[in-house]
């Protein structure tokens, strides 16, 4: 029972970190219809940019976060302005293609940067325990499941309550319409890429204490996430949360009762599965065309 | 107000405008009739800014609209209900409609005023203020999207089709209301197949036909023409 805890309290910790990931890749693909294949990139660029602000420049913590966070909304503009801006009249395969590109450059940029010897970023909460229910549990892993808690609370709100998260809903909805109700629609997908880059920004700075620093983590986790969005609904905010949790879960409980080879088969496998029997998801938002 | 001088415009080979001039005086309510494919949309769009021109000038209040983003045409006074409505699907009534207010009175939330006088005159559309965009009938939802262009507190209202797909019961009511904003002075050109509704609220008309005016005067010569009734009043 201890051990369940311990577990289900890892997975869901690194399963807030995927759907933090997907929920940034989802924003990004239901207001530019771009399937960000750089995304996992995002997060490693994330976990870095803690690298660089807390090990590197030595900045105290909440600061350092701050400084990383600026950083990654920063990369996001220029993402969209290097990136997407050029490419946006041309077939949405080709900004695709980009993305892909541009993921590989990542990579390469952070290894000639940072080099091929994984860091250890360090956490607020390093080393802490608590008990839970009888279960030893890291206080890290209860705050990256609380902080989660909290950005989609905030999104919910940013998405629902303030007008540019309706604009940007409208947006997504409808670019034709809403170049038509007069809104900048270029502003509204330049912020889409920053709120994307941020939220990567965030689930790196909590993963980096989970994992080791590696410029080579981008790969797993872009493979999660998009693995967490088929499972919850291709284009679904909520699907992203519950998919995400769903392969965080799957990844840990595998890892520790079937194998630990397997871990990564798992969350596949059941990726497989939806995509034959239910592509459309657990929210299964029947496929419909951007306007 | 709106000026549209020689305007052609094509899509690659496809020229769907060839010169059309056409004018729209302050506090006139303008049809555009034609058949399907004669490029009403593409006019419409092209003074939206959504299209491209080959050659032409269009000029809003004096001024060229060249240099007009479609966003700051909206911002000079051009609102459009387009073809087929485009309601945001996810959005309720009220956030449909909030989204289209400029952006400091969204941001400032002082569109209080205008969601009133949309409300007064489509009292269905405050009922369901809190309904999804898709959940609306047919006849909600061209009278939402014609309530969404009024939130931008236009000087020129462009309607494309506003009966389409609706009975007829359902389109005279859409026109009644067409009427009403008709008569608080504000400047209309609506786009038609259906002649009969059109023209009852028109004070002038442009027939156009592949691509090209063929035939304009005021809305009882266009009426009382052999053409118009031969190709469109089916007598
Ligand atoms: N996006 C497009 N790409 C290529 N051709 C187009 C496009 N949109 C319209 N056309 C063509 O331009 C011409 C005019 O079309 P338009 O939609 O303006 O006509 P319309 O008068 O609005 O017709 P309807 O009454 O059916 O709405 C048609 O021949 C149409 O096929
Ligand atoms: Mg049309």
């Amino acid at each position: 029972m201890a051990d369940l805890i311990q577990l289900l309290t890892n997975g869901l910790a690194l399963g807030s970190v995927y759907a933090l990931a997907a929920i940034g890749f989802v924003i990004v693909y239901s207001a530019t219809g771009v399937v960000n294949f750089a995304a996992g990139q995002f997060v490693m660029l994330g976990t870095f940019a803690g690298v660089a602000m807390l090990l590197n420049a030595g900045l105290p913590m909440p600061v350092g976060y701050a400084a990383a966070l600026i950083a990654m909304a920063l990369f996001g503009a220029l993402f969209y302005l290097v990136v997407y801006l050029p490419l946006r009249t041309s077939p949405v395969v080709t900004v695709i293609i980009g993305t892909v590109a541009i993921g590989i450059t990542l990579q390469n940029a952070a290894l000639l940067t940072f080099g091929s010897w994984p860091f250890r970023l360090p956490s607020p909460f390093e080393g802490m325990m608590i008990e839970v229910a009888g279960a030893v549990v890291s206080v890290h892993a209860l705050a990256v499941v609380a902080t989660t808690a909290v950005m989609i609370f905030l999104l919910w709100l940013l998405l629902h309550r303030t007008a540019i998260g309706i604009a940007m809903r409208a947006v997504a909805q409808d670019v034709k319409a809403a170049r038509l109700m007069g809104l900048r629609v270029q502003w509204l997908l330049a912020f889409s890429w920053i709120l994307g880059a941020v939220l990567a920004g965030v689930a790196g700075l909590m993963l980096g204490p989970m994992w080791f620093a590696d410029v080579n983590m981008g790969d797993p986790i872009a493979l999660k996430a998009f693995a967490a969005t088929v499972i919850g609904g291709f284009g679904s905010l909520p699907g992203a949360i519950a998919g995400g949790l769903f392969v965080g879960l799957a990844e840990v409980l595998g890892a520790s009762y079937i194998s630990s080879a397997y871990k990564d088969l798992i969350a596949f496998g059941i990726m497989i599965l939806f995509l034959l029997v239910r592509p459309q998801g657990i929210f299964g938002e029947p496929i419909q065309d951007r306007g | 107000m709106l000026r549209i001088e020689d305007l052609t415009v094509a899509y690659g080979d496809i020229v769907a405008l060839h010169g059309v001039s056409l004018e729209v005086a302050a506090g006139e309510t303008v049809a555009l009739i034609g058949a399907n494919g004669a490029g009403k949309t593409t006019l419409l769009q092209t003074v939206s800014g959504l299209n491209k021109l080959r050659s032409g000038r269009m000029e809003f209040g004096g001024a060229s609209l060249a240099p007009l983003s479609s966003a700051d045409r909206v911002r000079a006074g051009i609102a459009q209900a387009p073809e087929g409505r485009r309601i945001f699907p996810g959005l309720s009534v009220e956030e449909n409609l909030v989204v289209a207010t400029s952006s400091w009175r969204r941001l400032g939330k002082s569109y209080a005023d205008d969601l009133a006088q949309v409300f007064d005159l489509f009292p269905r559309l405050k009922e369901r203020r809190r309904q999804l965009g898709w959940s609306l009938s047919g006849g909600e939802q061209q009278m939402l999207a014609i309530g969404r262009a009024l939130m931008s507190r236009p000087k020129l209202l462009l309607l494309d089709e506003p009966s389409l797909g609706l009975a007829p019961r359902l389109a005279e009511e859409v026109y009644d209301r067409v009427g009403r904003i008709r008569e608080t002075g504000l400047t209309i050109l609506v786009v038609e197949q259906n002649t009969v509704l059109a023209l009852a609220v028109a004070n002038r008309g442009y027939v156009l036909e592949t691509g090209r005016v063929v035939l304009a005067g005021s809305a009882d010569e266009l009426r009382r023409s052999e053409r118009v009734r031969e190709a469109y009043l089916g007598r």
